[in-house]
């Protein structure tokens, strides 16, 4: 956060707004060329006093098959902050295209529950502009605090009050920032040979749909065939949270309270699709849960859509 | 009572053998006393506690909660007040009255989405409003058996989120669709489709052979008994104060967790007054020669909730460092024929306490705790007035006189369903932990260990009673 300068916003920014405006800045960039910066803004974005909406959290809660407790899932509290980390992306100064960004992976560290009635202060910043062999990649950090720690209303937050950290790793696909990385071979990665399932999801074609009602996210490229394709994809695709989420929901109540969370995405969910889940647990030597992996595949292909795990924290 | 037989001796101590059934048959009265003496020679089955959420009226904040999330909801709740975190409990039994068809595992599933170990078992158990209670006994049973050394007994009902089913006609189509091979043979059947099988077909309180809805039934009895419209409403006032009172007395900091922004009943009206509740309309027997007296204020609203209760072996509980705070110490169900008119639909109770505390050599007088559930006030006071009438106490009971009346003084003392409303299956778990709690403050009465009384009548003419015991 050093160096960082924080910029409050009065209420959470909207995601369709935030969505023209990227097109808008998309083609803006098509006609001017591209930005001219190769650093990340210095920026942080924070909104105070966020609470959820009781009938969202529950409608997102039975989608994901989560239990309905007055407990923020971690993909819900994902969802609350994403319109805070795409205005930073949104922002004039941010170096590379928002639209037809990748989600490459996401790492939730789930300090402390957060109930639905707490008010919260949300921060986003991004950092760590780094080359990639297709592109250019980039973190997106939120933090989730607990409203008003701060009565001077001074942005002074600090990492040990943290009750929600997420990190998401996007990529610029074809977009080589001068002096980052420039284009290579793609290393062929070790060959997937999937396990017995533990799970089979049945996705429908409307999955995209039903998550981006219930997160918010209505990005074109998960709503339907013809806006996906408006976008080059050939198909419309599943949110790579709400796969990730649906996992973290399988795994279940043995999470406990506070874990870290992590997936790493891979070949995307064009829908409609079956998907193959593997869900493994690992005890520690007195029996206690420590973790639980997973991996999701495509039954007919045998490519892997998504890995990850839920593991309690140390 | 089937314990004698050639049973094995299991790794515990092996239960002897009962009375024979009917052996101590044949009493004046004509009630079943056998068996009086078998509950002692089972182990006890001791409430340890309970959880629930706050009821809900029904169109609040848990309108879009299910049945699974609200019983999840209270699971946990207990799970964390008892510190059953991945703990591999006996038995979990709970239902819901107004249940989906998807829901046939209801409490299974509860159990999976909970942080019990998830190889703890769970059965869905249904008595209409009698399925809390019945939950209670059933697991106690076989706790006091030894099957199970601990046990989770639950219900919930919505009747927010309530199942709507198709008409018969769409229902026959759809299944006689599903069935055709051939194209011509779908049209054929989808031409037998009228517009009106498409009108949905929702989930009523009427009873499938009378048609009477369960007011106008007890519209009836009230009007039987002669139950006044004051008295009515003078029960339903006495819920409200003794329930605000208890949630002002913290009476309900352990027995309950908030859920969705709920900390109490919202159908608690604590600045009701019996001014207030004359002045409502009556809902239920304006078409009775009779003047019509029951109203929403003394009439139970529908709610949506779910509760739990944590019962246990001593040994379990003791194991666990955990409290004891009642015995189950033994329960009755009854039936009336209501159909024809012979008892009033809600009156089985009046039956199953009178034989229930003739199997303990127990009266009335015996019973330091009432909780009578509070279906209507009319139920209630139909109850006492049928227990006070000496022609019922002979003819009905075959008793020399009336079975007895009770100090109101005992009666529901920390409110009832007329405020805390009645989410059908959730009811007997409120009622059960709630008095559990009172029985174990009281500890002792004259020597002896404080003693209380459940009844609780339920749709289809029955009812289920149970005496509980401090510890």
């Amino acid at each position: 956060m050093s160096g960082s300068r924080t910029v409050i916003l009065g209420e959470m920014p909207s995601l369709s707004k935030l969505y023209v405006n990227a097109a808008a800045s998309a083609a803006r960039r098509r006609v001017l060329g591209t930005h001219g910066g190769t650093e990340l803004p210095a920026y942080t974005h924070e909104v105070r006093g966020v609470k959820a909406d009781v009938a969202n959290l529950t409608a997102y809660q039975h989608l994901i098959g989560e239990s309905a407790s007055d407990v923020l899932p971690a993909g819900f509290i994902h969802a609350l902050a994403f319109p805070l980390a795409m205005s930073v992306m949104n922002r004039d100064d941010f170096p590379l295209p928002l639209l037809g960004m990748i989600h490459l992976s996401n790492k939730v560290v789930q300090a402390a529950p957060v109930p639905f009635t707490q008010a919260l202060d949300i921060r986003a910043r991004v950092e760590n502009l780094r080359g990639h062999r297709a592109g250019t990649q980039l973190d997106v950090v939120a933090e989730v605090f607990t409203a008003g720690r701060d009565a001077a209303g001074q942005a002074a937050a600090k990492q040990e009050d943290v009750r929600w950290r997420g990190v998401s790793t996007y990529l610029a696909k074809g977009v080589f920032l001068p002096g980052i990385d420039k284009p290579s071979v793609p290393v062929t990665p070790p060959p997937f040979s999937a396990p017995d399932p533990t799970a089979l999801w049945q996705l429908g074609v409307d999955t995209g749909r039903a998550y981006a009602a219930v997160s918010g996210d209505f990005n074109p490229i998960h709503l339907s065939v013809l806006t996906a394709k408006a976008l080059g994809m050939r198909r419309s695709l599943a949110h790579g949270m709400y796969l990730a989420s649906r996992a973290l929901a399988d795994v279940g109540a043995v999470r406990g309270d506070s874990f870290r969370w992590e997936v790493a995405f891979e070949a995307p969910v064009f829908l409609p699709a079956r998907v193959a889940l593997d869900i493994g647990t690992v005890q520690a030597d007195g029996g206690a849960w420590e973790r639980s992996d997973y991996v999701a595949w495509n039954p007919l292909s045998g490519r892997r859509h998504f890995s990850g795990s839920v593991a309690a924290l140390p | 009572m089937s314990v004698n037989g050639p049973s094995v001796p299991g790794p515990q101590e092996p239960p002897a053998a009962a009375t024979p059934a009917g052996g101590a048959a044949g009493t004046a009265a004509g009630m079943s006393q056998h068996g009086g003496t078998a509950s002692a020679q089972l182990r006890r089955a001791v409430v340890v506690g309970g959880n629930r959420i706050p009821f809900a009226r029904t169109g609040g904040a848990y309108t879009k909660s299910s049945n699974q999330d609200m019983l999840t909801a209270a699971l946990d709740g207990l799970i964390a007040r008892f510190g059953l975190q991945d703990e591999r409990i006996g038995e979990v039994a709970a239902g819901a009255v107004l249940k989906h068809s998807r829901d046939f595992n209801l409490t299974r599933e509860a159990v999976l989405g909970s942080a019990l170990s998830a190889e703890t078992p769970a059965y869905d158990l249904q008595q209409a409003c009698a399925t809390g209670l019945e939950t209670v006994l059933g697991l106690a049973n076989k706790i006091k058996l030894g099957q199970i050394d601990s046990a989770i007994a639950g219900g919930v009902d919505s009747a927010s989120d309530a199942p709507i089913a198709v008409s018969e006609g769409l229902r026959e189509v759809l299944l006689d669709l599903n069935r055709a091979k051939t194209v011509s043979r779908k049209l054929q059947v989808l031409s037998r489709l009228r517009p009106k099988d498409l009108a949905p077909d929702a989930p009523n309180t009427g009873e499938p052979r009378t048609g009477l809805s369960m007011g106008e039934h007890q519209a009836l009895t009230t009007a039987q008994w002669k139950i006044t419209r004051e008295a009515q409403d003078e029960l339903a006032f006495n819920s409200h104060r003794n329930l605000a009172a208890a949630y002002d007395a913290g009476f309900f900091d352990d027995l309950l967790t908030p859920y969705r922004g709920l900390s109490r009943d919202s159908n608690l009206r604590a600045d009701t007054s019996l001014a207030k509740l004359a002045t409502l309309k009556p809902v239920f027997g304006k078409n009775l020669g009779a003047e019509a007296t029951m109203t929403a204020g003394n009439s139970t609203p529908l709610t949506d909730g779910a509760s739990t209760v944590l019962l246990a072996s001593e040994e379990w509980a003791d194991a666990h460092d955990l409290p004891k705070l009642a015995t189950v110490v033994d329960g009755e169900a009854a039936a009336v024929d209501f159909v024809h008119g012979k008892d009033g639909l809600l009156m089985a109770p009046a039956f199953a306490v009178p034989r229930l505390l003739a199997r303990h050599n127990l009266t009335l007088a015996d019973i330091d705790f009432f909780e009578i559930h509070e279906a209507f006030a009319g139920t209630v006071l139909s109850t006492l007035a049928a227990w006070e009438d000496e022609e019922f106490g002979r003819t009905r009971l075959g008793l020399d006189g009336a079975f007895g009346s009770i100090d109101r003084t005992k009666l529901n003392v920390n409110g009832s369903s007329l405020a805390a409303g009645h989410p059908f299956a959730a009811t007997g778990g409120r009622i059960v932990a709630s008095l559990a709690k009172m029985l174990h403050a009281q500890g002792q009465v004259s020597g002896r260990p404080a003693r209380g009384l459940v009844s609780i009548c339920a749709a289809g003419g029955q009812g289920v009673v149970a005496i509980l015991e401090a510890l």
